[in-house]
């Protein structure tokens, strides 16, 4: 904004300056980000190489680099992420769905929500994900189990979010709707739901972490492939840098899940973004 | 009251029953009539339900008994013979303003094109031309309760409702506020129930001043407003019109007395609807 501002305020004064200078200026916040992990790579690298020699305990990134490009030559990699990938979609896509209606249904209906409020309290008290190996036993080592573990941690931040944003909308913007002899249903579309989005967003952003940590926990209790399995036996086999590559490619995978949702709120709830940054 | 009145409300009155099964009558027979065009405010001391009463009036609330009744027909629900003017911070944040003021059109699923340019023109009527892609966040006190106001009269309401619509202003935008509103009005002329608790705001645009007692409340006094029309800012500090603020004044200072040594006592009632 500030930026911004200023590029408005003088634009007669002076020319746009170029160079990698006024390049730095005008994305400071980037610029200071980018720097950040370079310099920690860099510790990362050195304390790895020079301090604590031994690859069992840690590996420099270059060697995590070196057995990224290996095991992508192989064709390992691929199935393990395509495996993964898949299981997590499925899990949180089909707990953003279930996750949403059941919120929903719980924020307009006293009823329903007084119904599974002690289930829902309990199972967020609870770390679901102790269940993993108890559906891997029910469901198989198949895709099912870790979908199943995935989809029941990730739902329950995206119902307690999506009902809470319904519950706490303003009484006086539903009063706003009915003074124009609005019915329920417009109410619900046109005040209630545009309300809890943002809720519904933040609740699917916990629910991403949340789904990909039900994956993987899955995967570790058995499976045929996959990033948690890949993880397994590298640590088994003491294979400490193939263990830093499916850590990585997963972080990733989470970082570009919480970028691709901040960039459906700014779509969907643009008056949000100027709420912020002003 | 000769001819015929646009708005009569008759004996309505309102208890609240608080979650203890506690009965505080709010409004006690509350009767008066407004005409086609009149501008009518209400005045009374705080918490004595003037907005409870215009809720009734709008219909977001039932009354507990009495009638009202729009140009002789029996009114009860909401619906787009009323358009009511909230307090501050009613305004959809997701929405810009044109989509604000287009609001209630769209509830009424109104024809697009035409509701286009109905909001075309009130962007303008209210001031607000190239403003219409902003949103609420980013205006001013002042701009939103024009949009506010522009929301309210879009749906080409018979009477308009106004609960301190400028209460949460700081004065000087306030006072620009009440010409404007008085600019506006005489462009439309609609029939308007305006409530306040600020007497010199009332007398300054009214017809006609309704004095309101401490809960539970009656009519204690209607104070006719004859000042010329129109009457630009500088009306306010002339002494006709110093004067009528003070007699009206007088109606209700034995009530904010009491009410306020009602408050000190620790006896009040249930604290929602009639206050603000």
């Amino acid at each position: 904004m500030v930026s911004n501002a200023q590029a408005a305020a003088l634009p007669l004064r002076r020319a746009r300056a170029t160079g990698p200078v006024a390049f730095y200026r005008r994305n400071l916040p980037l610029c200071r980000g980018v720097a950040s992990l370079v310099v920690g790579f860099l510790v990362w690298e050195w304390v790895a190489r020079y301090l604590i020699k031994s690859t069992l305990i840690i590996v420099p990134p270059s060697h995590v680099v070196e057995a990224f490009v290996e095991l992508l030559g192989k064709g390992e990699l691929q199935t393990h992420v395509y495996v993964t990938g898949f299981e997590f979609v499925a899990g949180f896509g089909l707990a953003a769905v279930v996750g949403i209606v059941m919120g929903i249904a719980i924020g307009v209906s006293d009823a329903i929500r007084d119904v599974l409020d002690p289930w829902l309290s309990a199972l967020y008290a609870t770390p679901v994900v102790a269940f993993a190996p108890l559906f891997v036993v029910w469901m198989g080592i198949g895709p099912s189990s870790k979908i199943a573990v995935a989809f029941l941690l990730a739902v329950l931040p995206i119902i307690i979010n999506t009902s809470a944003g319904i519950r706490t909308t303003e009484q006086n913007l539903v009063d706003v709707a009915r003074s124009f002899a609005a019915s329920r249903a417009q109410v619900f579309r046109k005040i209630l739901i545009p309300y809890a989005l943002p809720f519904i967003i933040a609740g699917l952003r916990l629910g991403v972490g949340r789904a990909i940590i039900g994956v993987v926990v899955a995967e570790f209790f058995g499976t045929r492939a996959g990033l948690g399995y890949l993880i397994l036996v590298s640590s088994q086999l003491f294979d400490t840098s193939a263990l830093f590559v499916a850590v990585v490619i997963l972080a990733g995978a989470g970082i570009l899940s919480v970028i691709g949702l901040q960039k459906l709120e700014r779509w969907l709830a643009p008056w949000r973004e100027y709420a912020v940054r002003t | 009251m000769g001819a015929a009145a646009k708005l009569r409300v008759e004996g309505i009155h309102k208890d609240f029953v608080s979650s203890v099964g506690e009965v505080t009558p709010v409004l006690r027979e509350i009767s008066f009539a407004a005409h086609p065009g009149e501008f009518l405010a209400i005045v009374g001391p705080s918490g004595c339900g003037k907005t409870t009463l215009l809720r009734i009036l709008d219909g977001l609330l039932d009354a507990d008994g009495g009638a009202i009744l729009l140009d002789g027909h029996a009114v009860r629900d909401p619906g787009p013979d009323r358009g009511f003017v909230f307090q501050a911070d009613s305004l959809l944040p997701w929405r810009n303003v044109a989509d604000n003021i287009g609001f209630g059109l769209e509830i009424q699923r109104r024809d697009r094109t035409a509701s286009r340019r109905t909001v075309e023109g009130l962007v303008r009527l209210v001031g607000l031309a190239g403003f219409e892609r902003h949103y609420p966040h980013q205006l001013s006190g002042g701009m939103r309760q024009r949009v506010n106001l522009a929301r309210a009269l879009a749906i080409n309401p018979e009477v308009l409702l106004m609960d301190e619509p400028f209460a949460s202003l700081d004065a000087q935008t306030r006072e620009l506020m009440q010409a404007e509103l008085l600019r506006i009005w005489s462009e439309e002329r609609k029939t308007v129930i305006f409530i306040t608790h600020q007497i010199d705001e009332a007398v300054y645009l009214a017809d006609r001043v309704l004095v309101f007692s401490g809960r539970p409340s009656v009519v204690k006094a209607a104070v006719p407003v004859d000042l010329p029309r129109p009457r630009p800012l500088a009306v306010k500090r002339q002494p006709a019109l110093l004067e009528r603020v003070d007699a009206i004044w007088r109606l209700i200072e034995e009530e904010v007395r009491s009410a306020m040594g009602v408050e000190g006592a620790g006896a009040g009632g249930p604290g929602g609807g009639g206050a603000g």
